[in-house]
């Protein structure tokens, strides 16, 4: 019996942490363009700074704005970037040029 | 009332958190270097080390004592620690996006900052009541805070000081901690 309490403190524990968190994220949790994330999931998370930003979610926020290229990117693949263009691209369309 | 002042007082001085036990050191050497950030990072530390304390401590006391599991301390914090530094992020980003930014990577590394924990496991290590408690997790937040912001202030004046190239950037940064560490250990006959 005395096996049993640990794994069953545990895991409570950790069910009611989780609550706690999901609660805590839906009332306080800030919203953010989804485009963002859509971006960030095209590279590839090393948060190794070699384009100059903080982070991988950094560089989506500033491909967002158009501020930055793709190919500020050191460590992505060829696939990855050929489809983060077409995402770019197609989001840009549409959007007149202004001087 | 005397023994809380003579806690606080070893907590701040005689086991400083970072120049005596040699607890978070990563963000020692790695916020260390301005002084606006590593205020920020010290009160960062200083809510996380409370809070956490506070928390821990009662899931001792009230659920792993009386169900004689005291041996999963080191797990079940490491749990709640992680658990709270996601929420307080959370809350953090809600409502003041400037102290977020500012904190940036270092926030989410409070999670595996190791003062943290230590201060966590040492108040029930002590077996300290809840009022012990609370001075003991205030006071070694504080003398990291205390710490770092000197060092920051070294370091700052270290930008415009003639270094040997060898030593130029993280040496001579360590040898600021060591001539620092060794300062503080004159702190030790007082206790």
């Amino acid at each position: 019996m005395d096996i049993i309490i640990p794994p069953l403190v545990l895991g409570s524990l950790g069910m009611i942490l989780g609550v706690l968190i999901f609660l805590v994220g839906k009332y306080f949790g800030v919203e953010e363009d989804h485009r963002i994330d859509d971006i960030e999931k095209m590279l590839p998370k090393y948060n190794c700074g070699a384009c100059g930003f903080a982070g991988c979610r950094d560089m989506a926020k500033a491909l967002l704005t158009g501020s930055c290229r793709a190919e500020s990117c050191k460590p992505i693949k060829k696939e990855d970037q050929e489809n983060l263009n077409r995402y770019l691209d197609e989001l840009l369309q549409g959007i007149p040029v202004t001087k | 009332m005397a023994e809380l002042i003579a806690i606080a007082f070893a907590a701040f001085f005689v086991e400083n958190v970072l120049l005596t036990q040699f607890l978070g050191i990563c963000s020692f050497i790695g916020v260390g270097k301005k002084r606006s950030s590593s205020l920020g990072m010290g009160l960062a530390v200083v809510v996380v080390i409370i809070l956490s304390s506070v928390v821990t401590w009662i899931i001792y006391n009230f659920v792993m004592v009386p169900l004689e599991i005291e041996f999963m301390k080191t797990i079940v914090f490491i749990l709640v620690i992680a658990a709270l530094v996601q929420m307080i992020e959370i809350i953090i980003k809600r409502f003041s996006p400037s102290l977020y930014k500012a904190l940036g990577i270092y926030l989410p590394l409070i999670t595996t900052n190791c003062a943290v924990l230590g201060v966590a496991l040492t108040n029930v290590k002590e077996g300290y009541n809840f009022s012990q408690m609370i001075v003991y997790a205030t006071a070694i937040p504080l003398g990291y805070l205390f710490v770092m912001y000197i060092y920051a202030i070294i370091r700052e004046k270290m930008e415009f000081s003639p270094i040997p190239k060898a030593f130029q950037g993280i040496p001579i940064a360590m040898v600021l901690a060591a001539i620092l560490a060794l300062i503080f250990s004159r702190f030790g006959g007082l206790a």
